[in-house]
């Protein structure tokens, strides 16, 4: 089973496809969650990921906009795919018939 | 401030590996960061990488058997050259006058004394050398953290644990001639607290930084090289060991009295001053690349 930043991260390598790396995923995690991404989570937990065989990473080429230094590409493997997709059903199945995802206020004063 | 930051980004992103500082920086440069969320960012990082590095027992194996104990020898071999130094610093510092130039007892006696407090500071700087060498060569993704961990232990070596341990060895074999706080060079503060520190400082700290730069350098030599290099490091470290009043004082006190006074032991020990031999061998082998190298150019 995934974390939640796990899948979060793979959610954000598969949304940006063949532009998925370092800056850009942490970018959709921010926009997706409201809150900061640090780099320090970001990167253990892509390499937590490459561990367990879920996503595939290698140093993309030198562009200008940073200075000269690579990238660090990323892209979901099948297993990654699979992972994320019982993740996303197990929590749909777990959230179903709850307040916040009827969207009725179940909070009782 | 953010030059302040963005320089210690750059100190901290050095302890990354090449290929994950390169995308570091760069994403950095990109997303225009400043230079405090950056320093904040990198230090997570980093100590995130560090803190995984020691969920291994090897690290643990090396503060244990390794940091700690020749941290200690180390700080204890320090306050013995310091002692003996300091006799005789005393003796021509503290009483000095220029009439002594013409007395002949007073040349003899420096030319007897010069040497083997010479001799006592290179000793101390090739063991201090070497436990850096080892401690470098052990990982280089670890190493600043084996530095820090090393020095600290050099502080406590030097304030706490070789004054206490001295006391103890000396309480043990009641030497008529221990050293008390009222003797005329221990009752001076600059030979009591500061010459410690200064000897500590200069005949341990840096050349044990300067080994461990060597030894991660190391790891570059064939493998007879380095298998080489190990095998009279480990000699010297271990003579380090039995020779200084640590381990060395249970083995000398009984059964090894005899075999360390044997002249093969005696010659074993010159082992000792390897660095010296090593730093000088490196040098020319280096200078007579770079020199084929640039006839190979031309």
């Amino acid at each position: 089973m995934l974390g939640e930043f796990e899948y979060l991260l793979l959610t954000a390598a598969a949304r940006l496809g063949e532009k998925a790396y370092g800056a850009a995923m942490r970018q959709e995690v921010e926009e997706a969650c409201g809150r900061r991404c640090s780099i320090g989570a970001l990167y253990t937990t892509l390499d937590r990921l490459e561990a367990k065989g879920l996503v595939k990473t290698w140093m993309g080429d030198p562009t200008p906009q940073r200075g000269g230094r690579p990238k660090r590409m990323v892209r979901v493997t099948a297993p990654g795919t699979q992972a994320a997709t019982e993740f996303y059903r197990a929590v749909t199945r777990a959230s179903r018939g709850v307040s916040w995802e009827t969207n009725r206020a179940g909070i009782r004063p | 401030m953010t030059r302040i930051c963005w320089r210690l980004v750059d100190v901290f992103c050095r302890l990354l590996e090449p290929g994950e500082r390169a995308a570091v920086c760069g994403d950095f440069a990109e997303s225009g960061e400043s230079g405090g969320q950056a320093l904040r960012d990198v230090m997570g990082l980093v100590v995130r990488r560090q803190a995984a590095l020691w969920k291994n027992w090897r690290p643990w194996l090396a503060l244990v058997g390794l940091i700690v104990p020749l941290g200690m020898q180390l700080s204890i071999a320090s306050r013995m050259t310091t002692g003996q130094s300091a006799t005789y610093l005393w003796l021509y510092a503290n009483n000095w006058d220029w009439a002594l130039l013409k007395d002949g007892g007073f040349w003899y006696g420096l030319v007897n004394c010069v040497p083997i407090v010479l001799v006592s500071c290179l000793t101390l700087v090739c063991w201090s050398w070497t436990a850096g060498f080892v401690l470098g060569s052990l990982s280089r993704r670890i190493a600043p953290v084996y530095r820090v961990l090393f020095c600290l232990m050099l502080v406590f070596g030097v304030l706490w644990g070789a004054p206490r341990y001295l006391d103890f060895l000396l309480e043990q074999i009641r030497r008529p001639e221990s050293p008390d706080a009222s003797d005329p060079i221990s009752a001076l503060a600059f030979y009591r607290h500061v010459l410690p520190l200064i000897v500590q400082t200069l005949l341990v700290a840096v050349p044990s930084m300067w080994g461990m730069r060597r030894g991660a350098a190391a790891g570059g030599f064939p493998r007879w090289v380095r298998a080489g290099l190990w095998s009279v490091a480990i000699t010297t470290l271990t003579l380090l060991l039995i020779r200084e009043s640590g381990l060395g004082f249970i083995l000398r006190a009984f059964w090894l009295q005899r075999i360390w006074q044997s002249w093969p032991i005696r010659w074993l020990q010159m082992v000792v001053y390897w660095p010296v031999a090593y730093l000088i061998l490196n040098a020319i082998w280096r200078h007579w690349h770079a020199k084929t190298l640039l006839e190979n150019h031309t």
